[in-house]
């Protein structure tokens, strides 16, 4: 062949055998006796400074382990991660949203470790175990981060309008009259005063939204809820959540709350806690990094009392989840490293120092660590306390999809499209039907 | 008579029948090798593939499993299909012929040769090539409920705020409005190329006639120019039906916990249904089956537009 002939042939085939061989994955090594751990998790730049330190501790003092880390932010984290799990190179051990964990389970993704959790796991010295724990009594993670929910207070609000800071003793009524003070119109007045102006709202008394952040802590707290403890029957229609539904059109009715209308207009639903434009807010420990961000002066205080004592705080225990595909020798190896988070002070303090989650560990999260008191809020104990009283979220493996009914219902009954008895009956029906169409099947 | 001999009389062209593995051909297939493989792995493959999903329960994390029609029974009755359906094809209507009509306007506004036109050319481009991220802050400056203008002008007449985005009524008009401003620049530079095509002589035989620029725009620009609108008026309609970014970036698609949503359900097309159900509720068997029935309907529009084109397409 000609000289120009022949590298032109070299060229086309390293093109051609290039695109085959892009997408072929690394397969997993194993050099002498050393294992290979492959781990994910999900980090913007500070906290994979910080878990990679923690990594080279780990390896520091466990020679036969070697990690190896694939890390994205939250989104394109997850949609890795299915991909992964879809093609069978999913990592060994991730850190998995609280909210995805009985997801994963249900779907097969993630390995039963009832025998590592109940032998090898102290309960009196890691927060949250029992939140990964599912009806029939298996465990399928282990805390590694925790979140929960408390009642968020804006003090300089507060203050201006002349009301009593949020007490532990309050209920959602109490909530209620305290928020008609602190509802302000364009001219200042609040929502008592009989001249007050629905349509020119410029401060709202209260905001919640979402799931952690909403509408199922008051049902809760009212002896209702969404879910039964099996995680396959609705429970909507109930006259414990007619009430605490009622709580909340009533709310909206006065103009206390923002509706979905008038949260759009914040562009981001903690925009309005955060600007001062809402004097209360549901919301979960990590929000207090934006909040001392934006120079805020407020507080937290525990989840408010339905109308017979009842409390609820809704709880996200992020958790080390192990890939039911994995091999024995990496399971041991995750393990080794779940034992190594819970119970190291050094990586647990490490981690507190990033202040994204409540520690796992009772006695850092107990210590000064945790409860520094030069950083807001200055009742941090609330968060610990409340895990007395919390609960998850109902997220099974079908938890977006009941969500979608539940909120698109409320949104119809918020902004005025909807009965409350007609809220009932079709979120009900809707929720179970999303229910039946994925458990029936199993 | 005169005979012509044989040698002479004008023989047929015979094309010589090559074989595929001469070296011409051998070469051909070598240089259109690695686009083969991208489009039979990455375009046919995967189309075969989420046919077969069409048929099956999959949700992603585990394999597929058969299940015959049950995603078509399932999809030809839920309500929501319809109401996704309906959306994308009032959508449509409002957005196909608006923006092709506009287009076409600007193209022949921008086609003078006046200075400083070449920079409007780009002004109107600009949108085009922007982010619908980008986009969607702009359009909240106009359409927020609170500090947007819209409401502020409103306000000035003394009509009362509207919610614009989150109102079922407004909602898809809104979208369209939006997306029509985005877009309407790239159609236009279609028309522009377009319009070189008209040769000079037919307004100037216009003109001799007695024709005013209105009759010249109907009577000469728009026949001469039916083919690029065909073209326009296909591509819009593909845009329209495949319309997600918008939609999901405007309306709440997003699962983020600060994502503020919208009038989900009236603005919900069959784009947003399918990414919906395949991967925020898992169910991509589904999805394949919503996508499958995106694609023959398309296909149905496309033809039928392709048949209807012989009655009013004008080609030279």
């Amino acid at each position: 062949m000609k000289k120009s002939k022949f590298l032109s042939v070299v060229g086309i085939a390293s093109l051609a055998a290039a695109l085959l061989v892009g997408g072929c994955s690394q397969s997993s090594t194993q050099q002498g006796d050393k294992v290979e751990l492959y781990m994910g998790y999900t980090s913007d730049p500070p906290t994979k400074k910080k878990m990679e330190e923690i990594i080279a501790k780990f390896e520091q003092s466990h020679p036969h382990i070697k990690i190896k880390t694939v890390t994205a932010p939250y989104e394109d984290f997850y949609q890795k991660l299915t991909t992964q799990i879809a093609a069978g190179n999913a990592p060994d051990i991730w850190q998995s949203d609280g909210t995805k964990v009985f997801g994963f389970a249900q779907r097969g993704a993630i390995r039963d470790i009832t025998d590592y959790v109940t032998k090898e796991v102290n309960k009196d010295e890691v927060l949250g175990v029992e939140f990964n724990k599912d009806a029939s009594g298996k465990y399928w993670g282990v805390p590694q981060g925790i979140q929960v929910g408390a009642l968020f207070y804006n003090k300089d609000l507060f203050d201006k309008a002349g009301v009593a800071y949020p007490t532990a003793d309050w209920t959602w009524d109490d909530l209620k009259a305290a928020a008609a003070k602190l509802t302000l119109d364009a001219s200042g007045k609040n929502a008592d005063d009989p001249a007050f102006d629905k349509n020119a709202v410029k401060q709202y008394g209260f905001t919640f939204f979402g799931s952690s952040r909403g509408a199922f802590n008051i049902m809760k707290a009212y002896g209702g809820g969404v879910l039964d403890p099996t995680m396959t029957q609705s429970i909507i229609d109930s006259p414990e959540n007619k009430k605490a539904v009622e709580w909340m059109a009533d709310g909206m009715k006065r103009k206390l709350f923002p509706n979905p209308a008038e949260l759009k207009a914040f562009q981001s639903n903690f925009k309005v806690f955060l600007s001062g434009a809402t004097a209360m807010q549901i919301d979960i420990y990590a929000a207090t990094t934006s909040m001392n961000g934006a120079g805020l002066n407020y507080d937290v205080a525990p989840m408010p009392k339905g109308p017979d004592g009842k409390r609820f705080a809704p709880v996200i225990a992020n958790s080390w989840v192990i890939n039911k595909k994995a091999e024995e020798q990496k399971v041991k190896a995750a393990q080794e490293w779940i034992t190594y988070w819970t119970t190291s002070d050094e990586a647990q303090k490490e981690w507190a120092e990033v202040g994204e989650a409540i520690p796992v560990k009772k006695s850092v999260a107990n210590s000064e660590m945790f409860l520094n008191p030069s950083i807001k809020p200055d009742n941090k104990k609330v968060f610990l306390n409340s895990l007395d009283f919390a609960g998850t979220i109902d997220t099974n493996a079908v938890f977006a999809e009941w969500l979608k009914v539940v909120t698109d219902n409320l949104a119809e009954l918020f902004m005025d499209k909807m009965s409350v008895d007609d809220y009932i009956s079709k979120t009900d029906q809707g929720v179970q039907k999303v229910l039946d169409d994925f458990f029936k099947k199993q | 008579m005169l005979e012509i001999p044989n040698k002479l009389q004008a023989q047929p062209d015979v094309k010589k029948k090559r074989k595929w593995l001469d070296s011409e051909g051998r070469w051909g297939l070598l240089l259109v090798s690695p686009y083969l493989i991208h489009f039979l792995v990455f375009v046919v493959g995967t189309s075969l593939a989420s046919l077969y999903f069409s048929f099956s329960d999959y949700d992603i994390l585990n394999p597929p499993k058969w299940t015959g029609l049950d995603n078509y029974e399932k999809l030809f009755a839920d309500p929501l299909f319809y109401q996704a359906l309906w959306n994308t094809v009032y959508f449509t209507l409002l957005y196909v012929p608006a923006k092709t009509f506009l287009a076409l306007l600007l193209a022949v506004a921008l086609n003078q040769k006046l200075k400083g036109l070449k920079l409007f050319r780009m002004a109107h481009f600009l949108p085009v090539i922007s982010s619908w991220t980008v986009i969607a802050y702009v359009a909240d400056a106009v359409f927020n409920q609170r500090i947007g203008f819209a409401n502020a002008i409103l306000a000035h007449f003394g009509i009362a705020p509207q919610s614009w985005l989150i109102d079922e009524v407004w909602v898809i008009p809104v979208l369209v409005l939006i997306a029509i401003w985005k877009s309407v620049g790239y159609m236009m530079i279609i028309f522009l190329a377009g319009l070189q095509g008209i040769s000079n002589d037919m307004y100037e035989a216009a003109s001799i006639d007695g024709a005013n620029a209105w009759q010249k725009f109907w009577r000469v620009t728009v026949p001469m120019i039916s083919g690029t609108t065909f073209l326009v008026i296909i591509l819009n309609t593909i845009y329209s039906f495949q319309n997600f970014e918008q939609i999901f970036v405007m309306t709440g698609g997003s699962t983020e916990a600060g994502s503020t949503g919208g009038a989900n359900n009236a603005s919900l097309v069959l784009m947003l249904l399918m990414f919906r159900q395949g991967f925020s509720f898992y169910k991509m068997g589904y999805a394949s089956a919503i996508a499958w029935v995106l694609f023959l309907i398309l296909l149905a529009i496309t033809l039928v537009q392709f048949k209807l084109q012989k009655k009013w397409v004008h080609y030279d």
